[in-house]
């Protein structure tokens, strides 16, 4: 009484088969050029033993065009369930060992099928992109699976958190799934993303483009801003993917991995003090801040590489996971712009969509001035990071270390912008407009009349200053919940986290918003 | 799969051995969580070849531009003067504060095209250097 032998050698045949892929040859050549399988990838993400396939005998069901007669194991792509730091995650990788790892209807739905299980569950999703575009012989078929994957992404979009690891190709419209996740992490070599490649630049347009120039990992990290991270190589990528998800909740009605300590150190950090310069005009190196104010100043720099004058990241302090919006006065001043509004947007947004508190450290003299600002719309883009802040439901602490001027105040969640607490340092500047620009309006008249208009001017901008650039001004109206010694500024930050953690927060119900875009 | 002969107690058993592993060296285990920033990869900007022609020799002669619009409070080396990469080389103000302006390569300064004072538009060249 026991099962057909037969059988089980049946499936054992089976498994070897899916196992293999494109088949030992292949996967030998893969490994001649240092790369790892999909198998391999998946096995480097997850605990070892935890991985659960869900549909490895998957096959195609294309009849043309030669396709018949040619299995596709797991229709290119691995898909299921593993443990990564005791948390279960769903992840599928590509395959490019089996048919360039194209997207036939299988192949997409098999993803589908993974993130719907994901989305009921409640469970992150990890992508492993390395495909070289659609299964040209299922035709529409294909890019119906593509439109299925879009809608799916989309689905799951504040739900759970998806990571996308490009580790090979991801072109055309293959590239809209990743860019519909929350973070995207590249391989420095090795892999490529663009819609059109130089080939179609060059037939459409005429102009000569270089790969290096549109798809690499370089100009997605630096120039146009699409990925979040690159990474040395696969197993880098993997491990990053890692250690993001130690920063995340596994969806959003769970709250990000708190680790409270037992005993909240309240401890002065003296050296606070001393980062800060005498003279306003030089600027403070936002990094430095951080790295005192997170614990052992472990910090992950989201987007580090692009649109530097706003930093964005994940830390903890004394424990509690915080997402910091920094202004980075060592890059144009730290200025907000086109660009570092977009960057300081989507991550104030996905904070608030996975429940984790924001921490904005503010040093910002204003919007960045100048035509192509104006022309490309700072007034659309600098709203979003107004309307992320306000939207924002999460706990909110705002700490304005120096400069904070004008509408770019507001822009970095001042108390009318919903902040629960903002703390100023002795050295914060608040003020409607720089004391220079002010006196020009508020005393053109009596400038002209003076016999020194220069000197007037000046005179009168130090009466200015004296008035508006302290901190003193705004915490009498109630705009500043104290004013802190930097050195203060970690105890008190962590005293606030632990205080404001139970915040709920109901607005009127809508479907959603209507940011600017 | 292997087929392999296994007596017990002197009694033979034919039996299949699937060989999980068979698709090469499995990683022994998920790799440790990187600890700090190290895990991301140092990049630096492509240059276009259309927009930025300057940058994109690696070795020949560049223009190190401003960047931001602004005023140049300082030019802080010299003509001839030696650079290594990352050395600071001027200093322009905008928007109330102080922006140093690094070189982004090794080289020696060949000219500067800017003096102390002057206003320069986001992109201007500052200093060439070979």
């Amino acid at each position: 009484m026991a099962i057909a032998p037969e059988l089980l050698r049946k499936l054992a045949e089976k498994r070897q088969t899916a196992r293999l892929g494109g088949g030992a040859e292949k996967l030998a050549e893969r490994k001649k050029k240092g790369l790892m399988s999909a198998r391999e990838r998946l096995a480097a993400l997850f605990q070892p033993g935890t991985f659960m396939e869900f549909g490895q005998h998957a096959q195609h069901d294309c009849h043309h065009f030669g396709l018949q007669d040619k299995a596709m194991p797991c229709d290119g792509v691995i898909t299921g369930v593993g443990y990564i730091d005791g948390r279960p995650v769903a992840a599928f990788a590509q395959d490019f060992t089996v048919g360039g790892g194209a997207v036939g209807r299988i192949h997409a739905q098999k993803i589908c099928d993974l993130m719907e299980y994901a989305r009921q569950s409640g469970i992150p999703v990890i992508g492993i992109n390395d495909s070289g575009g659609a299964r040209i012989q299922e035709g529409d078929d294909s890019l119906s699976g593509y439109g299925q994957v879009f809608f799916h992404n989309v689905l799951l979009s504040g739900v759970v958190p998806q990571i996308s690891v490009i580790a090979g190709p991801c072109a055309g419209g293959a590239a809209y799934s990743p860019a519909l996740t929350d973070f995207i992490i590249m391989t420095k070599k090795n892999s490529q993303m663009f819609i059109c490649g130089p080939d179609v630049i060059k037939a459409a347009t005429g102009a000569t483009v270089t790969m290096d120039e549109i798809g690499s990992a370089a100009a997605h990290a630096t120039v146009s801003g699409n990925i979040h991270f690159v990474a040395e190589d696969e197993a880098g990528a993997l491990a990053l993917s890692q250690r993001l998800l130690s920063f995340l909740p596994s969806n959003n009605v769970m709250d990000p991995p708190h680790r409270p300590v037992p005993n909240l150190t309240l401890d002065r950090d003296p050296a606070m003090n001393d980062l800060v310069p005498a003279d306003p005009k030089a600027p403070l190196d936002v990094y430095q801040v951080i790295n005192h104010l997170v614990d052992g100043g472990d910090f992950l720099d989201v987007q580090r590489d692009w649109a530097r004058n706003i930093v964005v990241g994940f830390a903890r302090i004394q424990g509690l996971v915080v997402g910091v919006v920094a202004n980075q006065p060592m890059v144009k001043a730290g200025t907000l712009d086109i660009d570092s509004s977009d960057k300081g947007a989507r991550f104030i947004r996905f904070c608030n969509c996975f429940n984790i508190p924001l921490v904005t450290l503010v040093d910002i003299p204003g919007f960045m001035p100048g035509l192509a600002q104006e022309r490309g719309g700072i007034i659309r883009h600098g709203a979003k990071m107004l309307f992320a802040y306000a939207a924002a439901t999460v706990p909110k602490i705002t700490v304005i270390m120096r400069k904070s001027y004008g509408g770019a105040y507001l822009a970095m969640c001042s108390k009318d912008m919903g902040a629960d607490l903002v703390y100023a340092w002795p050295c914060a500047e608040i003020a409607v407009m720089g004391a220079e620009g002010a006196v020009n309006v508020l005393f053109k008249r009596e400038i002209a009349a003076a016999e020194d208009p220069k000197k007037k001017a000046a005179e009168l901008a130090a009466d200015y200053r004296e008035k508006f650039a302290s901190p003193y001004e705004a915490a009498g109206k109630g705009m500043i919940t104290d004013v802190i010694e930097p050195a203060e500024t970690r105890s008190i930050v962590a005293l606030g986290l632990r205080n404001t953690l139970s915040k709920r927060e109901t607005r009127p119900p809508k479907k959603h918003g209507n940011i600017p875009l | 799969m292997k087929k392999l002969r296994v007596t017990v107690e002197g009694k033979a058993y034919e039996v299949l051995v699937e060989l999980l592993d068979d698709t090469g060296p499995a990683p022994s285990a998920a790799p440790a969580l990187v600890a700090g920033p190290s895990s991301l990869a140092p990049v630096s900007a492509p240059s276009a070849a259309s927009a930025a022609p300057k940058l994109a020799a690696a070795n020949g002669a560049a223009e190190i531009p401003s960047p931001l619009t602004g005023k140049v409070v300082s030019i802080d080396v010299k003509v001839g003067q030696t650079l290594a990469e990352g050395a600071q080389v001027a200093t322009v103000e905008a928007m109330k504060m102080n922006t140093y302006i690094y070189a982004p390569r090794a080289g020696t300064v060949a000219a500067v095209l800017v003096n102390p004072g002057d206003g320069v538009e986001e992109g201007a060249p500052l200093l060439r250097i070979a």
